[in-house]
């Protein structure tokens, strides 16, 4: 039975959008205007940044469009790969977007995979970013799956947050932001979804988290990919990161599934646990989650 | 059943209490004696048949010994020591076993040098063995985290794919 801390919010919005199930969890129904802002939010967020719509503006860039106006999210985004991409050694990069597509992880969901394809490693030098515009040197495929949904959940906190009394969750299926009052989530075992390896509270905070059995097809390939080799990972399983905000969270939980994301966890200030490919399980140092180990 | 890490009893209480032969051969007297199948005893040694004591004194759980187990179950510690270039480094071992599976591990280390705290220390603050988990449907939880659940094309993809691949 759930105890009487996880009780409070009350009533629940669920949608599916950008290819997952969102549930908005407050103390009141939230009012239609308010819903409408939401799904706005969600709605640029995809036409700017999918890679699985043709009219979104990664897929002008990836067609040679060359510049266009910035999202209001790019700079914050991509000054997080810069820090990612230092971090891990290049092993997560934003324009993984093409190394996805070789796989079979394409706007069709063809799942053919065509090989293993390195994404540029000189990123840095053919993506530009200004407050204003949003550059690249040459076409390329912009995948911003390290951080992107955190990066969403976050925004669509902020449009929540100011229109409601009380807590509030925002639950984009495996990356979620809590306002209030603290919730307790079972960490899901990613190799038997009925069982947990352990629960962490969430208040106050968000908690992303990232595996490679779901959004995964023949092969043994997956959605997380090595950008240096264009290989999926195979040490790590699953992760979980609680941190002050969605995309720094997200992007740890991405981190954590190479060398270098402890330490950027810690630069950071975000808590994680991470489970290996062969069952044991690592946290950081200060962990609260309550692990069953 | 809980078990805690007790401080190490002497082997002869538990003898005295069921008898020699109920030490060690706990799943023999098992059926006939519910005293010495609840617990056994924190030992030291990483040795457990020759160590590890039944306590008549703790009778509230009533788990039985699987009769086919190799080893008893318990907690057993261990230190270690492993050399690094500069110092000898000292770390303790505890593990449970419950019916010969290793349930728990618990890595304590004791780091002499700065250098080395940093490895085990700094950024990863511990790690477990194989960890089986708890089914979900026991926990107060409010929710569960793990990947992102899919919907839409990608389902609709993948059930294309497979219903393809056995036709």
């Amino acid at each position: 039975m759930a105890a009487s801390i996880d009780a409070p919010p009350s009533s629940l919005w669920r949608f599916d959008a950008i290819g997952t199930v969102w549930q908005i969890e407050t103390t009141t129904p939230l009012a239609d205007a308010t819903r409408a802002a939401v799904a706005d939010v969600i709605d640029t967020f995809d036409r700017e940044w999918s890679r699985f719509r043709p009219d979104s503006l990664v897929m002008a860039l990836a067609q040679g469009v060359g510049a266009v106006a910035s999202p209001s999210d790019a700079a914050d985004m991509l000054n997080a790969f810069v820090a990612l991409d230092r971090a891990t050694a290049g092993a997560i990069n934003p324009l993984v977007g093409a190394s996805l597509e070789s796989r079979g992880y394409d706007a069709s969901y063809a799942f053919v995979d065509r090989g293993a394809v390195p994404a540029p490693w000189d990123w840095q030098e053919r993506v530009r970013w200004s407050d204003d515009r949003l550059t690249l040197t040459e076409p390329a495929v912009i995948d911003i799956g390290a951080l992107g949904k955190g990066r969403l959940v976050d925004r669509v906190l902020a449009v929540v947050a100011p229109a409601t009394e009380g807590d509030v969750v925002v639950d984009a299926s495996g990356d979620l932001a809590v306002r209030g009052g603290a919730q307790r989530i079972a960490l899901e075992h990613p190799y038997d979804a009925r069982r947990a390896i352990g629960v962490v509270e969430v208040s106050d905070a968000a908690l992303c988290a990232s595996a490679t059995n779901r959004r995964a097809w023949g092969n043994g390939l997956h959605h997380v990919l090595d950008a240096r080799t264009g290989e999926p990972v195979r040490t790590i399983a699953a992760t979980w990161a609680i941190g002050p905000d969605a995309m720094h969270s997200d992007a740890i939980a991405t981190a954590l599934f190479f060398d270098g994301g402890p330490e950027l966890a810690h630069d950071w200030g975000v808590e994680w646990v991470r489970m290996t490919t062969d069952g044991r399980v690592e946290w950081s140092p200060g962990s609260t989650a309550e692990l069953f180990v | 059943m809980i078990r805690t890490a007790a401080v190490p009893r002497p082997i002869r209480i538990g003898a005295a209490a069921v008898g020699v032969a109920g030490a060690f051969a706990l799943a023999g007297c098992a059926a006939s004696d519910t005293a010495a199948e609840t617990e056994t005893e924190t030992t030291t040694a990483p040795e457990p048949g020759a160590t590890t004591t039944p306590d008549s004194s703790e009778t509230e759980s009533s788990a039985a010994p699987a009769s086919d187990s190799t080893y008893v179950d318990g907690t057993y510690s261990a230190e270690g020591s492993y050399a690094t270039p500069e110092s000898v480094e000292t770390i303790s071992v505890t593990v449970t076993l419950e019916d010969d599976i290793v349930t728990a591990v618990e890595v304590v280390g004791n780091p002499q040098k700065s250098e080395s705290e940093r490895y085990q220390g700094e950024f990863i603050g511990g790690i477990a063995d194989v960890v089986v988990g708890q089914d979900i449907d026991t926990l107060a939880v409010s929710r569960v985290a793990g990947s992102s659940l899919t919907s839409g094309g990608f389902n609709e993809a993948i059930a294309t794919i497979k219903s393809e691949a056995t036709a």
